[in-house]
């Protein structure tokens, strides 16, 4: 997706702030458009967005009462922020200004949403290693990321080298990491 | 605490602080729970919990004998008391001594490595293992010493602690077989290892800001709660024979056991290194007090490196020196005293490598401090900064090339750019 299909896609829209369109379930920026007016970190909005809708979504999941045509609506004090589905790959967050209609909202959401479905690439988003993501997942969470690599080198007992290219670790190996992982973040799980 | 501040004295030329004759030095919460963390990291909680009480232990055990000693000190009442009073005094927080002979339970109150860490970690990580193992060895080593208890006679357990959200602190204490004691590592072995004091450059302005702040640190005393804050942080009175025999005995543990992983745990007791160069000094150096005392920093590589060694000696790191430095490329440090390297040739003997990876590693986040803070602006020291400074920008490299704990006549740290 580019960002001229972006700009194409929000035209004539009013009161809309900002789109950031993230990928699943790595919860990494895929696509966005903000206001000129706006100057958000938008890789970091992505993530926490993406993030956020997968909390949501396993809540639900839990309550058996879970929809793919589900959708989110924040009303925060500033702004107004719908995120919703678009595939099982992507979730799309529109940011409103707080002044706007609700109905009107929801109408120009409902048609940028599809816009943008329309402009998804076809093939499949690529599922990237699980040693990876947990790999990622502990950078951005983990308390102390400087050093957090040492500290999983330390209690795994796998070298930098090995940690050094997660992509390349046997299953034992991203188990022990994994388990790590949620002895560092005090998780019981690892849900990623 | 007057009677403590009575007890308290400096080696001199040194730069080591001594507690009757027990080495003590000034650590910050960011320091002390790293520390704790990387042991953790390289034994597991249960080991690393053990091994942290029995330093804390056998290193308290040695304080306190000495001190009811000096005090005359006799019943155990008396004893308890100044325990009790030296706790806070270290700004470790409080405890209630409730337990006798046999053992029994002790209270804690605000403790220093759980308060810290609830409010360093507490929103981020949900923790499920105590952390009070220097809190559990001193209430075993005071009741030891209480009721002439050898030292180890006692076990002692945390069963609730702060830190994974329970109200307070508590600990049991019972009896174990008497495990054997290491000799003590106090005034009489540092003044076999050290060496004689050199002088360094601008030895004059270092010694004389050292002095005032000497004098500053020992009227601190810790607030209600038996925590010290100040400077923007939690500060301890601490004891190296602490650190010095966790960190020794977890690298030990690593270089046999798994030795793949001992570069990680060495650079670990390194970051400790840098995250005391960065808290502690820095938030000292941009202090009211620093102003008050020294003036208004200009933030030139010179005066921070001057300034920093002139801080590590106030708070006890021993006698450091800049013996070269060229702003931009190299810093060369010497210690004729710190509080690593005789540690280590008392208790482990004449080592194959360097050893002083706290003297090292602060060296280098000086260097790296002095060039990449803006000081005139006077930061905010957050963990933001940190980050940017020491995750993603640390261009200089450090290498010990002569150790007391080798043989050698002198620690000599050398900083170039990387």
């Amino acid at each position: 997706m580019t960002p001229e299909h972006l700009a194409k896609a929000v035209e004539d829209i009013p009161s809309l702030r900002a789109v950031f369109v993230t990928a699943m379930p790595d919860c990494l920026l895929f696509g966005s458009w903000l206001h000129a007016e706006s100057d958000w970190d938008e890789e970091q909005v992505a993530t926490y967005f993406g993030d956020l809708f997968r909390a949501n979504r396993e809540g639900l999941k839990a309550l058996g009462s879970w929809s793919s045509e589900m959708q989110v609506t924040i009303e925060a004090p500033d702004h107004l922020i719908i995120l919703h589905e678009l595939t099982a790959d992507f979730v799309c967050a529109c940011v409103f200004e707080r002044g706007a209609a609700l109905g009107m909202v929801r109408l120009h959401t409902r048609r940028l949403l599809q816009r943008i479905s329309d402009s998804l690439p076809s093939f499949e988003a690529e599922q990237r290693p699980r040693g990876v993501r947990v790999m990622e997942f502990l950078n951005r969470y983990a308390p102390d990321p400087h050093a957090v690599l040492l500290r999983v080198s330390l209690r795994t007992r796998l070298s930098m080298d090995e940690l050094n290219e997660p992509q390349k670790l046997t299953d034992e190996q991203i188990a022990l990491v994994e388990q790590t992982a949620c002895g560092i973040l005090g998780l019981q799980t690892l849900n990623i | 605490m007057n009677q403590l501040k009575e007890f308290s004295a400096e080696l001199p030329g040194q730069d080591l602080k001594f507690l009757g004759s027990t080495p003590y030095v000034y650590h910050c919460h960011h320091f002390n729970l790293f520390h704790d963390q990387t042991v953790e990291d390289a034994l597991g909680e249960e080991e690393g919990f053990l091994i942290r009480s029995r330093a804390a232990q056998s290193a308290v055990w040695q304080l306190l004998s000495d001190l009811v000693a000096k005090a005359g000190a006799s019943t155990p009442a008396e004893r308890l008391q100044l325990a009790a009073a030296v706790f806070p005094w270290m700004g470790q927080g409080r405890l209630e001594l409730l337990a006798g002979a046999e053992g029994g339970n002790v209270r804690g109150d605000h403790l220093h490595y759980s308060f810290a860490w609830r409010e360093k970690y507490g929103a981020r990580v949900r923790r499920r293992f105590p952390v009070d193992a220097f809190a559990a060895g001193f209430a075993a080593a005071a009741t030891e010493v209480a009721f002439s208890l050898p030292p180890g006679a006692l076990a002692s357990r945390e069963q609730s602690c702060f830190a994974c959200r329970q109200p307070a602190c508590g600990f049991e204490l019972g009896r174990q077989d008497v495990p054997s004691q290491a000799e003590p590592v106090n005034r009489e072995v540092f003044l076999r290892h050290i060496r004689q004091p050199s002088e360094g450059l601008e030895e004059g302005r270092i010694a004389e800001i050292a002095t005032g702040l000497n004098e500053f640190l020992l009227g601190v005393d810790g607030d209600e709660r038996g925590l010290v804050q100040g400077f923007g942080i939690f500060i301890t009175r601490h004891l190296p024979g602490y650190y010095d025999q966790t960190a020794y005995d977890t690298i030990h543990h690593i270089e046999k056991h798994a030795p793949q992983a001992t570069p990680a745990v060495e650079e670990l007791f390194g970051e400790s290194g840098h995250v005391c160069a960065f808290y502690t000094i820095g938030n000292i150096l941009l202090s009211p007090e620093w102003e008050a005392m020294v003036g208004t920093l200009r933030g030139d590589v010179e005066e921070i490196v001057t300034s920093s060694v002139a801080i590590t000696r106030a708070l006890g790191f021993g006698h450091w020196t800049v013996d070269e430095l060229e702003p931009d490329r190299r810093l060369v440090m010497r210690s004729s005293s710190n509080y690593e390297s005789p540690f280590y040739f008392e208790r482990y003997g004449l080592s194959e490598k360097p050893r002083c990876y706290f003297f090292a590693n602060a060296s280098r986040a000086i260097m790296q401090l002095a060039h990449r803070v803006d000081w005139a602006s006077r930061p905010e020291l957050t963990e933001d900064l940190y980050l940017s400074l020491f995750k993603a920008d640390l261009k200089w490299r450090v290498e010990e090339t002569r150790c007391c704990s080798k043989g050698d006549d002198v620690c000599e740290v050398v900083v170039t750019k990387g």
